[in-house]
């Protein structure tokens, strides 16, 4: 295969170039320009700067305001450089490179220049190099040794005392870094990190000449203002500025290792800056494809917990649940289990048992439990935490488009014209690609958001949707097909890319379906509250505006219609031409981080890995040859229905590993007393959380620092988990679950976890050219990577569609069960917050809980004001499953008669209030449609009786851990 | 067994009726119930609500109903 220079993927990512690299396409017609840089050619595309044609031929020119993840500045002044036939000296940064330029990097004018500049920056600069934190890591520091600075004239203390900055107060609020002003230097690369790259605008200069300095909002503390604790600041600060907290206490990094971060399902890539085998800083890495250098709040930040106090090592037992843990070697826990599993499958039949794998482990984790569960339990009752979250989007897009998976990059946003974002809330939920995707935003391209709630995106800074379509929840069917009649009936659908690349049967049939009054805005309107001529246009934007992208997420999902929505969604994309290139496609934002691996791993119980139905005979022939074991053909139960079975008493015993059931899954209640119904609950995790609390074994897990693996973000994207620390317990993940299959009879032999993703890859056609070492290689791989795509495949249906041609679903809108009463007269919807992730299990235990210690209940001014409630006010918050007890946020992001809360502090219990409503096609929970009631209480320190009950049971459990 | 599984069940199955068993011939519905259910649920499932469908048939959406008495067959056969 030819390759063309692609400035994006050509460049080290170990080095600063300075400016960003041009754009550029990199085909054989595009042109590269050729200039002198020092008497060296240089051949760079049109659009580099002269600074960053420099960097690619060896040439580091001196800088401070630069840097490569920034748009040039020119305000430091220390690059100049001398171009033959130009007057003075131009800043390197800001000049762009020409055809046959000449340029002059270093000659004594240009030394004497920088030297005075550097002479001006050191003058108001402490001279405590020795024991600043940056000491090793210092721009400034380096750019004074690079220039030659000897000696310093003016002494801003002594001549104009008032007049430096000398004494500024540190700013300690944050408390992941500090921002020290004394050592600022205004080059104003935190200002632009935190417009450009991360698109808050929280920080600004204030005053002027050389009163200038860093301003968080009004001159406001670093947590009083709007900052997110992105890190794009620090990353970007040259000094001692803005400096992790942790680096402050301990001292610079001796070594890295690229990892894959453990939260959400972007997975961006970050060096593990370590002392020994400490980490002790998470950098967000360059060359990740993901992440592209940026990173949020959680990833960056919040990796505290691995080394929490709460942390359990020790593998222990116990007879039931109402007893004392007792620890116990991993040998005798493996037989202990064992033993337990054995006997309820003689005494309740084989179909008795089963396994959770989680989104949270490595996909040679989750492999293996899918494979311990319909190997050693013998039959495919296995389920992952995907279930309760993605599962309609792997029925959904596998039915239209033939492949549960996005279908494009992340980079793909850059290309696109028209957003639509869908139930997702990127800025807090996936917020690293939340600010990609305001940087295209602010470049030009239109945005639509249909979303019950006013989150960031709808109006931000230099961010705002061109239309915010604010359907009610549960209606998302309504609101789809109502898009698809407009686009239908005012004849804008792509008819040529649909006669070449749909099924022309089932398009016609959808046709006319959707051809129907019934579907159109003005009849969808008295369920959506959804403005007809909004959606109108919406449609029309969508339709042709050129390239139209779709994001969603879980407010698509988790609903009764999850699956038909995101069919709807797929029916869209095909029906405009907008799949199967750059900048258009349909992308479901992956909740967690492995959720697409899970997936992929062949989790879900009616699927072998690569999305394969088990009672495909060749398929079982394929596995059962490999694992020399007889396969059940039957697909197994779903966590749902595992759950009704415990409930109903015929399913006994439960493998979970990395996922707390007892906290994210809907009616609590109904979950609990299914776990209460259980005779042998294995629970693997890192802490004792919610559902550990119903344990028989607990198998102490390993967080992502402590072993090898590889996650597969939302855009297929496998990257490397890299161990940086030994498991605390001894054992990695995969290693635990070798031990407990050996001891149920079924012994599997890996030395190694590549030795695993050979196996993926000799039994997954998706993955067949996966290996640790290409991984190495390329950084990360997106399936399906094979001997036709061997580097991946980047844009799925780029010729055709993974099923042959694309099939347009019927989604009538079947109006949810869930409706609001006189009792219950408002929707609750739930969702999850920046700060924090998931149940909380991890973030809860780090410094995280700053922005957010407790879940709140976000409530319309209206529907406040009809019930007497203000802000902070504590409420009762009641559903036919449940009620709880939290406090009210007053907030016009709300719309009358819907209320939202987050679920990640277990005592909230937002989840006893969710009910078992499910989608008709996956049975993923309902979790964004339930009808409440909302109270004030008159005591401020009431619990409810589910709270109560929870502290007790909590506290009663704790006692049971011998630490 | 339990109320609450059975009820469940007849939930899903007519969920599954009027969100897949619609357009084309009521034949074709009934078919893409039935190979939904076939393939997406687990057998104890599909044992239970066919064993005991007659009692609750008044319930059960009548593409539901069709759907599970070929799956009733089906199984019979097996």
């Amino acid at each position: 295969m030819l390759h063309f220079f692609d400035p994006r993927t050509d460049l080290d990512s170990e080095i600063d170039y300075g400016t960003p690299p041009a754009t550029f396409d990199p085909t054989p017609d595009a042109e590269l320009i050729s200039l002198s840089i020092d008497g060296n050619e240089v051949r760079v595309p049109e659009g580099t700067s002269v600074m960053h044609a420099a960097a690619m031929a060896g040439i580091n020119i001196p800088k401070l305001c630069a840097t490569d993840s920034l748009e040039a500045f020119g305000s430091c002044r220390i690059c100049l450089v001398q171009i033959e036939g130009r007057r003075g000296f131009p800043a390197s940064c800001t000049t762009p490179a020409e055809a046959g330029m000449e340029v002059k990097t270093q000659n004594d004018k240009i030394g004497k220049l920088r030297r005075n500049v550097m002479e001006l920056y050191i003058s108001d600069h402490p001279l405590d190099c020795l024991t600043c934190p940056a000491n090793g890591d210092c721009e400034l520091q380096d750019m004074a040794g690079a220039v030659g600075l000897r000696n310093v004239r003016y002494t801003g203390q002594s001549a104009i005392p008032s007049h430096t900055h000398l004494d500024e107060k540190k700013d300690t609020s944050n408390p992941y870094f500090t921002f020290d002003a004394s050592k600022c230097i205004v080059c104003n690369r935190c200002v632009r990190a935190c417009e450009e790259t991360q698109g808050t605008f929280a920080l600004t200069i204030s005053s002027r000449g050389f009163e200038s300095k860093v301003s968080p909002g009004q001159d406001d503390a670093f947590m009083d203002s709007d900052c997110v604790s992105c890190g794009a600041c620090v990353q970007a600060c040259p000094t001692a500025t803005l400096m992790e907290t942790s680096i402050i206490d301990k001292g610079q990094p001796e070594h890295s290792v690229i990892t894959t971060c453990a939260y959400c399902g972007v997975g961006c890539a970050f060096k593990a800056d370590m002392k020994g085998d400490e980490v002790i800083r998470m950098t967000p890495w360059k060359g990740g494809k993901a992440n592209r250098g940026h990173s949020c709040v959680k990833g960056r930040f919040a990796f505290g917990y691995a080394t929490h106090q709460d942390r359990i090592t020790s593998p222990m037992v116990r007879d039931s649940i109402d007893q004392p843990w007792r620890k116990v070697s991993f040998e005798e826990a493996f037989d202990f289990a064992a033993t337990r599993i054995k006997g309820i499958q003689e005494k309740y039949g084989r179909n008795s048992v089963g396994g959770i794998t989680s989104s949270r482990c490595t996909n040679e984790e989750t492999y293996l439990v899918q494979k311990l569960v319909r190997a050693a339990f013998g039959n495919n009752n296995v389920d992952t935490c995907a279930r309760v979250c993605h599962s309609p989007t792997g029925f959904g897009l596998k039915t239209t488009l033939g492949e549960s998976a996005g279908t494009q990059t992340f980079d793909s946003v850059e290309k696109t014209d028209v957003i639509m974002v869908i139930g997702a809330n990127p800025t807090d939920a996936h917020p690293v690609f939340g600010s990609r995707m305001k940087k295209r935003i602010r470049e030009g391209a239109k945005l639509i958001v249909v979303d019950p709630r006013s989150i960031d995106l709808v109006n931000g800074p230099h961010v705002n949707a061109d239309y915010h379509l604010q359907l009610m929840p549960g209606t998302n069917v309504a609101f789809v097909n109502a898009m698809a009649h407009v686009i239908v009936n005012e004849g804008l659908e792509a008819a040529d890319f649909i006669a070449e690349r749909c099924e022309t049967e089932a398009f016609h049939e959808w046709k006319n379906f959707i051809a129907d009054e019934r579907h159109s805005p003005e009849n969808t309107e008295q369920f959506t509250g959804i403005p007809a001529a909004y959606i109108r246009g919406a449609a029309r934007l969508y339709a042709t505006g050129g390239n139209g992208s779709i994001y969603y997420g879980l407010g698509v999902t988790e609903h009764s219609q999850g699956s038909s929505t995101v069919m709807g969604i797929a029916n869209l994309a095909m029906l405009t031409g907008n799949v199967g290139r750059d900048g258009v496609g349909v992308n479901p934002l992956r909740g967690q981080n492995n959720v697409q691996g899970s997936c992929d791993m062949g989790s879900f119980p009616h699927e072998l890995p690569g999305y394969r139905h088990i009672s495909g005979q060749a398929v079982r022939d394929l596995f059962e040859d490999a694992w020399k074991v007889k396969l059940d053909p039957e697909p197994g139960y779903r966590i749902t229905n595992m759950l009704d079975a415990a409930v109903e008493g015929s399913y006994k015993g439960l493998y979970v590993q990395g996922e707390d059931i007892a906290q994210s899954d809907p009616n609590t209640k109904h979950v609990e007393a299914a776990l209460r119904n259980m005779e042998c609950l294995i629970v693997q995790d890192i802490f004792l959380n919610e559902t550990a609390k119903f344990a028989h074994v607990f198998l102490p897990g390993t967080s992502f620092l402590e072993k090898n693996g590889t996650f597969t973000n939302a855009e297929r994207r496998i990257s490397p988990v890299r161990k940086v620390m030994p498991p605390m317990p001894g054992l990695e993940d995969w290693q635990v679950t070798l031990g407990l299959s050996k001891a149920l009879g079924y012994e599997m032999h890996y030395e190694h976890p590549s030795e695993i993703m050979a196996e993926i890859a000799a039994l997954t056609p998706t993955f067949s050219n996966v290996t640790y070492e290409r991984l190495d290689e390329e950084g990360s791989l997106q399936w399906p990577c094979n001997d036709e795509t061997p580097d991946g495949t980047p844009i799925m249906h780029v010729d055709g569609f993974v099923r042959g041609k694309g099939f347009f679903a019927l989604t009538e809108y079947v109006p949810t069960e869930e409706k609001v009463t006189r009792r219950f007269p408002l929707l609750l919807t739930t969702g999850r917050i920046l700060s924090q992730y998931n149940v909380g299990a991890q973030t809860r235990r780090t410094e995280n809980s700053s922005w957010h210690g407790e879940d709140t209940l976000e409530i319309h001014p209206q529907d406040a004001e009809d019930r007497g409630i203000n802000t902070g006010d504590l409420v009762s918050l009641a559903s036919r499953a449940g009620d709880t007890h939290l406090r009210a946020l007053v907030s016009d992001r709300m719309q009358p008669g819907v209320v939202y809360t987050t679920f990640h502090h277990p005592e909230t219990g937002a989840n006893v209030i969710t009910t078992d409503n499910s989608d008709w096609a996956t049975n993923c929970p309902e979790y964004k449609v339930t009808a409440v009631q909302v109270d004030k209480l008159i005591s401020e320190t009431a619990s409810s009786e589910w709270q109560n009950q929870f502290a007790e049971f909590t506290e009663q459990q704790i006692a049971f851990i011998d630490k | 067994m339990s109320e609450n599984e059975l009820s469940h069940l007849i939930k899903m199955a007519n969920q599954i009726a009027s969100n897949i068993g619609i357009g084309s011939t009521e034949e074709d519905c009934v078919k893409k119930v039935v190979t939904h259910i076939t393939a997406f649920w687990a057998l104890p499932m599909r044992q239970k609500i066919c064993a005991n469908m007659e009692e609750f048939a008044e319930d059960l959406n009548p593409i539901a109903t069709k759907a599970l008495l070929e799956i009733q067959t089906n199984l019979k056969a097996a």
